[in-house]
């Protein structure tokens, strides 16, 4: 016993997790709003994911700002003197602030009812919204450290679960709708499937890592993180709704309604594991 | 030689007029006594809980015949330091001349991201309440006693070493005691897979204690119960 220090803590905690989860689901409803204005059966849904996507985004700033332990000091980030571009934090905050600004504005084109503007506007603001999972991915992988972070796979697996979050609340929005449901399966199953298939691609690769990267694989798989991370994220909140919406029942509304709720609380439950898993080895360095 | 090893433009490996500091720990010398911990602990006023420098051990060998492993631990002052390039706000940066890696803290917002980017587990967020500073809630490492160092003193750590296992100086400078004990003895720093190009070098220490073990996997109880009572306390 006492073989290590264990007073240095984890450095980013469970609110983080919630952050990540937040800003997948807007970006992903973003996603979906400017999806709207090339697919006519998601029509329904581009004012509902517009307005969705940026009261999350309210919530992300709040949860992000909360986070800090100096939260006063928030604008340090958006100060030109202090900037350091080397940092995935530096250039996501400047993303953060972009996004904000071009979804103001294209809520406006959409009250005004200028189509124009308001389809160039939907797509700035879905590749400004593809900026967030990516940064957020980057915020992991910059880490050299960490097993699982170090990854350059973790930022296109952020991408893939903004767009399995985005598309199953955007499937729970448009209920009752056949035609957007119908899109929003195929993207919910092509999503969750490549979320899975990562996952394993992750894992494979921390398991035959170093001997950091093997105690993280066992802390992810049979040690405390198992079960969140095998059975819910990996089994419930991707696996199972790739396969019941694949196969012939998953055209059901019941079926959609299902695999929207386990990709959402998977999508939870995996973005709590990768960032907690590599931090709790760390502390026991 | 020296320059082709440098990756990083803040490497200032073999830069010709620039010094940069090391420590050389010596482990058979280690007596485990804590003075260390306790010399930087007046120093600085480092709220309980958290360490600048801290010296774990561990147990090895079989009864009778057992005995405990020092590996003092310190911020390693990286030549290419990860903490100074995952800082969104340059609140974390390198001292050319010296490799002194230092802490900003009226700048420091707390992200955390130089915590999660220290492989060597070195750095700490400040509590809440302090008794004699209101520097609270930035995060804290090692400087290496920057503010010594430039008054041509050694480290507190190194100044209270009973057993002058802890020695200090300039690795750019061929001639100082640091050069001569590295290039004499077989060394080793902490995790150098992660290419960091570490400054405290260790001699005699053992992979059984700057390896992570099976222990990590199977943490026992009684850290667990440690850490939630400080995490209760101290509101970090």
């Amino acid at each position: 016993m006492g073989d290590y220090v264990w007073f240095h803590d984890v450095s980013w905690h469970a609110s983080y997790a919630v952050y990540f989860f937040v800003i997948g689901i807007l970006a992903g409803l973003s996603f979906m709003s400017y999806g709207s204005w090339i697919t006519p059966a998601l029509r329904p849904l581009r004012e509902k994911a517009a307005y969705g996507s940026i009261a999350l985004l309210a919530l992300g700033g709040v949860l992000l700002i909360a986070d800090l332990s100096q939260p006063l000091r928030f604008l340090n980030i958006l100060n030109p003197g202090y900037l350091n571009f080397s940092s995935p934090l530096a250039w996501g905050a400047l993303n953060i602030v972009a996004f904000a600004v071009a979804s103001v504005l294209y809520i406006m084109a959409l009250q005004k009812g200028d189509e124009a503007k308001g389809k160039l506007l939907a797509l700035v603001t879905a590749l400004l919204a593809l900026g967030l999972p990516v940064y957020t991915g980057f915020d992991l992988t910059v880490h050299q450290s960490r097993p699982v972070w170090n990854s350059p796979i973790i930022p296109v697996l952020f991408v893939a679960m903004a767009i399995a979050s985005g598309s199953a609340v955007g499937s729970l929005l448009a209920m009752g709708n056949e035609e957007a449901q119908k899109v929003l399966r195929q993207y919910m199953l092509w999503s969750a499937g490549a979320v899975a298939v990562m996952l394993v691609s992750v894992m494979g690769t921390t398991n035959y890592g170093g001997s950091a990267a093997e105690l993280t694989f066992m802390i992810m798989t049979t040690g405390t993180m198992g079960l969140l991370f095998i059975g819910v994220g990996f089994l419930a909140g991707s696996v199972a709704p790739a396969v019941l919406l694949f196969a012939p029942m998953g055209k059901s509304q019941a079926v959609l309604m299902v695999s929207a709720l386990l990709i959402l609380v998977g999508g939870a439950a995996l973005r709590y594991v990768l960032l907690m898993a590599p931090q709790q080895l760390q502390t026991l360095f | 030689m020296s320059e082709e090893l440098r990756v990083s433009p803040i490497e200032t490996r073999g830069v010709t007029g620039k010094r940069r500091f090391a420590m050389v720990v010596d482990t058979r010398r280690c007596i485990g006594c804590m003075a260390c911990q306790v010399a930087c602990k007046a120093e600085y006023d480092t709220p309980l809980g958290v360490n600048r420098t801290w010296v774990p051990y561990k147990v090895v060998g079989k009864y009778p015949t057992v005995k405990k492993q020092f590996l003092p631990r310190l911020c390693n002052h990286c030549d290419d330091a990860p903490c100074v390039r995952n800082c969104p706000v340059e609140a974390t940066f390198k001292v050319e001349d010296g490799g002194f890696i230092l802490q900003r803290y009226e700048r420091c917002i707390g992200c955390r991201s130089c915590m999660a980017a220290c492989p060597y587990n070195a750095r700490f967020m400040l509590p809440s309440h302090r008794s004699y500073t209101p520097i609270t809630n930035v995060v804290d490492k090692c400087t290496f006693c920057f503010h010594r160092v430039t008054q041509n003193l050694v480290p507190a750590c190194v100044q209270t070493c009973i057993g002058r296992s802890r020695v200090f100086g300039d690795i750019n400078d061929p001639k100082s005691e640091v050069s001569y004990l590295v290039a004499t003895n077989s060394t080793q720093v902490l995790r150098p897979e992660e290419g960091t190009k570490p400054h405290v070098f260790y001699i005699g220490a053992d992979r059984n204690a700057t390896e992570f073990g099976r222990d990590a996997y199977r943490q026992p109880e009684v850290m667990e119960q440690e850490r939630s009572a400080f995490k209760r306390n101290f509101k970090i």
